[in-house]
């Protein structure tokens, strides 16, 4: 068992949202910002500067030009868009090499982060739903508890690898029943710590288990995160030690209407874009691309 | 299209959607996290030649335009892709030793997710139809896999949830 103030230190230790992210987000909240707001908080950052460019000439947000400033980027994904690269281009840097506990190269981990975060916002368009929004970052950020509680569950390897082995139990309640609390509850803390929209921290608080969510929380975004983690999994984004190991909720099937060839065009269609995005938001800041 | 797979001395990784063939004795064919996805294995013990696919879906008609462009991203336009890459090395149908690995699946009662089991029907079917007999196979149940198969010897191992086991 660990202690809250162990997970909250742990949590402490993680690397501070840059303030140009955060300026990012206030600004997109802000109806009376405009693009050159947005192009002054990104322009003297040139690793944020590169990845946005990357990612806007990239098939997965596909613009159907050549970006070549960060005003045009901006112009042609939104705001919205922006913000979620440029977080997404954060939480990239915060990866360790490898994932400790969960037996997981980090690229492997990034991977998985980066194929939830496309699949929930294309399922959503699969089975004609609006994506909710910030899901491409609900998805992104969804298992961000796993960099913080990592580490204690490698104390308990050989208890966690077997009870997954042996027992037919999830992946979130042997990390319960070895540390009492799971990856999904720290995800929703480290959310918080980083200033994010509460919706992000609902996504990770409840992907694993979309009935516990309160009321007035969008069940949309939790369901489609809930139902792209298990795609991811399914498909090998992400191969940790209980990868297979988790429960699909029959009702989030039911409520967004899931069909089994509707998972497999989605799974088809955005698996060479998952590799390529993964390779840009990896990339160091002076790469070509 | 299929050959030449990325080598890293004599190991050859195998990534999703791809098919790769060896008749270099040295070499080991390998391929990750096996999801639902499943590796199809064949091992020829006369020419001492191997090939391996890792496939993700049933079936092509998914994504016809996929299908053109990998088509070992499917089981329907895959497998035979890998028959076909071993039959250019020389090797007969007959000859063949058919390992199969994978089709994993979470807890899923509607079963909408259960892609491991819809790529083992489709693969059975095909097998079934062209007489093609399994050898061994380990699939199923809510496990990832690592698959190796040594086209030397023909040895696969099979490793999941940090235990490694013959095939």
């Amino acid at each position: 068992m660990i202690n809250k103030a162990d997970i909250v230190a742990r949590i402490r230790n993680l690397p501070t949202m840059p303030g140009a992210v955060v300026r990012l987000f206030a600004l997109a909240k802000d109806e009376s910002s405009n693009a050159g707001d947005f192009e002054q908080v990104i322009r003297p950052d040139p690793a944020m500067t590169a990845n946005l460019l990357r990612l806007a000439n990239s098939a997965y947000f596909g613009c159907r030009r050549q970006v070549t400033s960060v005003r045009q980027a901006i112009t042609l994904l939104g705001v919205e868009r922006v913000f979620e690269i440029a977080s997404g281009a954060f939480f990239a840097r915060t990866m360790p090499a490898r994932l400790p506990g969960y037996d997981v190269p980090a690229d492997a981990f990034w991977t998985h982060c980066i194929a939830v975060a496309a699949l929930s916002e294309r399922l959503a368009k699969e089975l004609g739903f609006e994506a909710p929004s910030l899901t491409f970052t609900a998805g992104l950020l969804h298992d961000a508890g796993k960099l913080v509680i990592g580490s204690f569950l490698l104390e308990e390897s050989e208890r966690f690898v077997s009870s997954l082995r042996v027992e037919d139990a999830t992946l979130v309640e042997v990390e319960r029943r070895l540390l009492g609390t799971d990856h999904a509850e720290v995800g929703a803390l480290v959310a918080e710590s980083w200033d994010l929209p509460p919706a992000i921290g609902w996504a990770a608080q409840w992907h694993h288990l979309p009935g516990g969510i309160p009321e007035g929380v969008d069940r949309m975004l939790v369901d489609l995160v809930h139902a792209a983690d298990c795609l991811a999994h399914s498909l090998g984004f992400g191969a940790d030690v209980g990868e297979l190991s988790r429960r699909v909720d029959p009702l989030v099937t039911e409520r967004l209407g899931i069909k089994a060839r509707r998972l497999e065009r989605v799974a088809s269609e955005l698996i060479d874009q998952i590799g390529e995005m993964g390779k840009i938001f990896g990339q160091p800041p002076g790469a070509r691309t | 299209m299929a050959l030449e797979g990325r080598m890293s001395g004599n190991l050859i990784t195998v990534d999703i959607a791809e098919v790769r063939v060896s008749d270099d004795p040295g070499a080991v064919l390998v391929t990750y996290a096996l999801g639902s996805c499943i590796a199809v294995m064949l091992h020829d013990p006369l020419r001492r030649a191997g090939g391996m696919i890792h496939f993700m879906l049933p079936l092509s008609s998914t994504s016809p335009e996929k299908a053109k462009e990998k088509p070992g991203m499917f089981a329907d336009t895959g497998i035979p892709l890998l028959f076909g890459e071993m039959s250019r090395l020389g090797c007969e149908k007959k000859d063949l030793v058919v390992k199969v690995a994978g089709g994993g699946a979470l807890y899923d009662d509607k079963g909408m997710f259960n892609i491991g089991q819809r790529n083992y029907t489709v693969l059975r079917k095909l097998f079934w139809k062209n007489e093609i007999i399994i050898a061994a196979e380990d699939v199923g149940g809510a496990r990832s896999r690592t698959a190796k198969l040594h086209v030397g010897t023909g040895r696969v191992s099979i490793k999941s949830q940090g235990e490694e086991m013959e095939l």
